[in-house]
């Protein structure tokens, strides 16, 4: 197994939904760190295990990394908006953009979203490419889908 | 009082028609987006006039399923735009939407 698909994860839903932990996510600093295809991502993991370096999200040998342009960690989504228009909830926010145009990242299948104003660095979702990413000695960017990074239909 | 120079830059699109020119500080790392007709719609960059570059549409390499993909106004999934330089190559990645629905 490796990536397959895009998921907001679960426990992220029930923390929120149970004031666990502090989400505020239209004034916290999400962050975006890449992944390469080494892993499994999974939406029904533990919060713990949703976090940046933990369980399946692990930096060491599965994170893609520019060190300028992308480093370690992520780089941090801008602008995040928090909105509901009739039956949906929208998470959007500026596309992501490695910070220099001399990056190089190989290798990239997805990536994992995660809260970094939390002590926990929980994640709120993770996103497949659909297939390998690469840049060399350029710019990286991250389009976010046109109807935003996540939604909820009620 | 430190000075702000300015530059002006002449964009161009390989793809289709559109040109644009824009004024920025020296110093900015600038890019110019749009949404390419001759890309079928999709995002992509302009280039600044001088730099020579091939700019292409991927298809995604993967089962789409039930996945929130970006389709070209062929309704192609496409998974990035990539641009190919004598120099490099810069890469825009399209994250498909995550969806959480409790519709019965």
């Amino acid at each position: 197994m490796a990536w397959s698909t895009s998921k907001v994860f679960v426990a992220f839903i029930h923390d929120a939904l149970e004031g666990t932990e502090a989400w505020a996510l239209a004034t916290d600093a999400p962050k975006v760190a890449l992944y390469d295809d080494d892993i499994t991502p999974d939406a029904t993991v533990a919060i713990a295990n949703t976090a940046y370096n933990a369980g399946q999200w692990t930096a060491s040998g599965n994170e893609v990394i520019d060190t300028g342009g992308w480093p370690a960690g992520g780089r941090t989504l801008l602008n995040p908006t928090s909105t509901i228009a009739s039956n949906v909830y929208t998470y959007n926010a500026d596309d992501t953009v490695s910070a220099d145009s001399h990056s190089t990242i190989t290798g990239a299948f997805g990536c994992l979203v995660y809260d970094d104003t939390l002590t926990g660095n929980y994640g709120l979702s993770f996103h497949y490419f659909g297939g390998s990413q690469t840049v060399s000695e350029g710019t990286f960017t991250v389009a976010w889908n046109a109807s935003g990074l996540f939604t909820f239909t009620v | 009082m430190t000075p702000i120079v300015r530059r002006v830059v002449r964009w161009y699109c390989p793809n289709c028609p559109l040109e644009d020119v824009s004024v920025e500080p020296a110093q900015q790392n600038s890019a110019r987006f749009h949404q390419c007709k001759g890309l079928r719609g999709l995002l992509a960059p302009m280039l600044p006039v001088g730099v020579r570059a091939k700019v292409v549409a991927v298809e995604r390499g993967d089962y789409v399923g039930k996945e929130h993909v970006t389709l070209d106004a062929d309704g192609r999934p496409v998974m990035s735009v990539v641009t190919v330089r004598d120099d490099g190559q810069d890469c825009i990645a399209f994250a498909p939407l995550a969806v959480v629905d409790a519709e019965v």
